[in-house]
């Protein structure tokens, strides 16, 4: 399976674009995006979706135009909205079946693929009270729970960990690696490590346009010879920051430990392996 | 002081920005423009006995703000009274709840809002009123204490009274909103059956200093005194009418000081609202009481069930629409309190027993009314519990869902007129039950077309509510079930209606799954 997003641009007004002439290749396979607020991530998994349209530009899926033919996708897809809600009514398995009838998903088993889920996202305790009870946390994974009602071939999933505990964001990744075999699962997070532990690609997006994509390695090798560590005094902080990209302090009594990003380090300081977290605030990081 | 101003400003910006704001101010322009009728219309608004006034500044003045006095003590509620419950819906509630602002600076400070939003419907219908006179006065010299006494004096106190009344409303029904609806409709009704009677001392819409005056003219003009005064859309052919001149009245201290007691009166309620004031606590309450039903449930350490997605039962196509009909009727029947059902099951009961005319002509529509909560939302719920993320990307959302959600709501009027209809079946006549199964049809199109368009439910709570009042006083035009009209041409009008309201909910729906 193959997804080919192809110059795709949102524009509001004349000069306000959500994406800019944007291109990417999607394959089978978990792409982690990664992008500040405004980049644009939340608007292409709309368009993706096809709940948005974009200005210009055109999504193919396996050949097949989505743009024009929405229910091509549609009948594949599974989306989990940044921020949705729920009828505070309707209980868990009456709501995932309601989701079911929309994505034209029946049968005899549907009960039971609705109980499996709902234990798999750990709700199948609360299952029969009203969703209008449940937490935030709860809600997301009801959330989670049906974008994986029709055994979906392409998988979007808009912050999907937020409000989730530690415990829970595990589980979730357990429960997509799974899909990734077959699927294309696209993925957007604030939390550069909840991409790092399953993404198999990154892309990176920063004003509606695509600044990278790559494997993981390939990503982090954009930092590889730039990331280091030094002691400074609590009093140099502020001005070391002017001179460096400081992507981390830890405080060492009147000392500082900052990791920072640069082509040229300052003396006495330490190469480190870098991380994704390190390419990410290198890639979007705005200058002064 | 500063706060209190803030929360008055942005609460009214909210709301006049809002399209049940303009449509309201759009129909009451339009209303304004009928309450002082042309010399050749077919109807009256206000009249003493068999003597109406000429066309000069006092009688446009004085009928135009009684009217609008009592138009928007009608329709201005259902306007204005989500104040409080946009705050708790937007989340905004709970900030307040944090803040130094006291329950009743908040609640005044709504009241405020309210009012400011009535008023400013009020000064385009003052300001159509003048323009009126200069179009129908026909020489008689224009005077503009004859505008600003009656608008000042009477439509001011009755819109902070009825700024006032949502916000009390809310305080103490802002968990039942069908309920709201209903009472303040037998509150209204009982308002305007009061205001005629001149024995009565209560006058919230403030007509009846004015009402006397009439009397008092009239009598010293045809030396009669049983004219009674009307008000409303009267129709019937005004040829043996007379005529007289009305010169306003003299506001003596008396009557000035009623209307400020009505005002004090208003602040009063709200003082003793803001002391059972939830300050928001809604959904703890409401989290509290479903926890002491599953104590046992939630607060158990949950184990972990990992599932394989591969292993679970294959999934198979049913492109059907039959369980979106079967979940939107779910629903529609837990929506609201169940007590309803009890109301609407003595409704269904009065169909079957009420002399046939009163069964069609006033409790079918009451009965669909207390529906208004359920209908009021049918197209619109997806946007507003922001579900429309997964309806809009799931398959065929135009051709499945809409339509499953229109059947629901038909399947509701119908069962609920279901006693009516199987009298006129047994009793041979098809004409009031194709009328009936019409009416509800247009009703509910009515909803969907309504909630789309303005994206929200109070537009049509609005409309349905004029509805549902123009019809038990008998005005014909609003007829949208046959309880007047029950000819072969009226209902194929209605089905005319019904066809346009089905092209334009799917039009409508077609254009706003592509703006998400």
């Amino acid at each position: 399976m193959k997804i080919s997003i192809q110059n795709i641009s949102k524009r509001y007004n004349k000069e306000k674009y959500a994406l800019k002439d944007f291109s990417l290749t999607i394959e089978t396979g978990i792409l982690g995006l990664l992008g500040p607020n405004g980049a644009g991530k939340s608007t292409l998994m709309k368009i993706i979706a096809t709940i948005s349209q974009p200005t210009q530009g055109s999504i193919e899926l396996d050949g097949h135009n989505v743009l024009k033919e929405p229910d091509y996708i549609r009948k594949i897809l599974g989306y989990l909205p940044q921020d949705f809600g729920v009828y505070a009514n309707l209980n868990a398995y009456e709501f995932l079946e309601y989701i079911a009838a929309m994505k034209g998903v029946g049968g005899p088993g549907l009960r039971k693929r609705i109980g499996a889920l709902l234990e798999g996202v750990n709700l199948i305790e609360s299952a029969k009270l009203p969703i209008g009870t449940y937490s935030g946390g709860m809600k997301q994974r009801i959330g989670i729970a049906q974008a994986l009602l029709n055994d979906p071939k392409v998988l979007i999933f808009d912050e999907p960990t937020v409000g989730l505990d530690p415990e829970e964001r595990m589980r979730f990744r357990n429960l997509i690696s799974d899909l990734a075999q077959t699927s294309i699962i696209i993925l957007s997070s604030h939390i550069v490590s909840d991409i790092e532990t399953i993404a198999d690609e990154v892309a990176i997006m920063q004003s509606g346009m695509l600044i990278t994509k790559g494997t993981q390695s390939e990503v982090i090798s954009l930092v590889d010879g730039k990331v280091f560590e030094t002691l400074l005094e609590s009093s140099a902080l502020t001005d070391f920051k002017t001179k460096h990209l400081v992507v981390n302090t830890i405080r060492q009594k009147d000392q500082v430990r900052a990791r920072y990003i640069s082509p040229n380090p300052a003396k006495g300081s330490e190469l480190v392996s870098p991380t994704l977290e390190d390419a990410y605030l290198f890639l979007t990081h705005k200058k002064p | 002081m500063g706060a209190f101003y803030t929360i008055i400003i942005s609460d009214y910006k909210q709301r006049t920005r809002s399209y049940a704001f303009l449509v309201t101010l759009a129909i009451s322009l339009y209303a304004a423009y009928s309450f002082v009728p042309a010399p050749n219309a077919t109807y009256s608004t206000v009249r003493v006995g068999g003597y109406i006034g000429v066309q000069n500044a006092a009688w446009i003045g004085y009928v135009t703000a009684m009217m609008t006095s009592v138009f928007l003590c009608w329709i201005g509620f259902y306007l204005i009274n989500s104040g409080i419950k946009k705050d708790i819906d937007t989340g905004v509630g709970a900030i307040i709840a944090t803040t130094a602002v006291n329950n009743f600076s908040y609640l005044l400070a709504k009241t405020w809002s309210n009012f400011l939003v009535l008023l400013t419907i009020v000064g385009c219908v003052f300001l159509m009123a003048i323009t009126l006179f200069f179009i129908r006065s026909s020489g008689y010299p224009f005077q503009v204490s004859q505008f600003i006494l009656p608008y000042l004096l009477i439509t001011i106190p009755a819109i902070f009274f009825t700024a006032a009344l949502a916000v009390v409303a809310e305080v103490f029904l802002y968990r039942y909103t069908i309920l709201m609806n209903v009472v303040y409709f037998i509150f209204f009704c009982a308002v305007v059956s009061l205001q005629v009677t001149l024995s009565s001392r209560i006058d919230i819409i403030g007509s009846k200093p004015v009402f006397a005056a009439m009397q008092q003219t009239v009598f010293e003009q045809s030396h009669d005194a049983s004219q009674a005064v009307s008000m409303g859309f009267m129709f019937g052919s005004k040829h043996h009418f007379h005529y007289f001149e009305f010169d306003g009245i003299r506001w003596t201290a008396q009557a000035i000081f009623s209307r400020v007691v009505l005002i004090c009166f208003a602040l009063l309620l709200v003082f003793i609202s803001s002391r059972f004031f939830h300050r928001f606590e809604i959904k703890q309450k409401f989290k509290a009481k479903k926890k002491s039903k599953f104590p046992e449930i939630v607060r158990k350490a949950q184990p972990s069930h990992a599932i394989k997605l591969s292993t679970l039962p294959p999934i198979v196509s049913a492109y059907g629409i039959m369980p979106f009909i079967k979940t939107e009727l779910l629903m529609l029947f837990r929506k609201g309190p169940r007590w309803l059902w009890l109301i609407n099951l003595g409704g269904m009961t009065a169909l079957i027993f009420a002399p046939l005319t009163i069964a069609h002509q006033m409790i079918l529509p009451i009965l669909w009314f207390l529906q208004v909560g359920r209908w009021s939302d049918l197209a619109t719920k997806e946007k507003t519990n922001r579900i429309h993320y997964f309806t809009y990307a799931s398959y065929k959302p135009l051709s499945r869902l809409l339509p499953a959600q229109i059947i629901a709501g038909i399947v509701l009027a119908l069962v609920l007129a279901f006693p009516l209809l199987l009298r006129y079946l047994v009793g041979m006549q098809f004409l009031p039950l194709l009328s009936i199964i019409m009416g509800g049809v247009f009703i509910v199109l009515f909803a969907v077309v309504f909630g789309i368009l303005s994206g929200g439910k109070k537009l049509f709570e609005i409309l349905f509510f004029a509805f549902t009042y123009a019809n038990i006083e008998k005005i014909p035009f609003l007829d949208y079930f046959g309880g007047m009209n029950q000819g072969i041409n009226y209902s194929l009008l209605i089905a005319g209606f019904v066809g346009l309201f089905i092209l334009l909910s799917f039009v409508l729906r077609r254009i706003e799954i592509r703006r998400v």
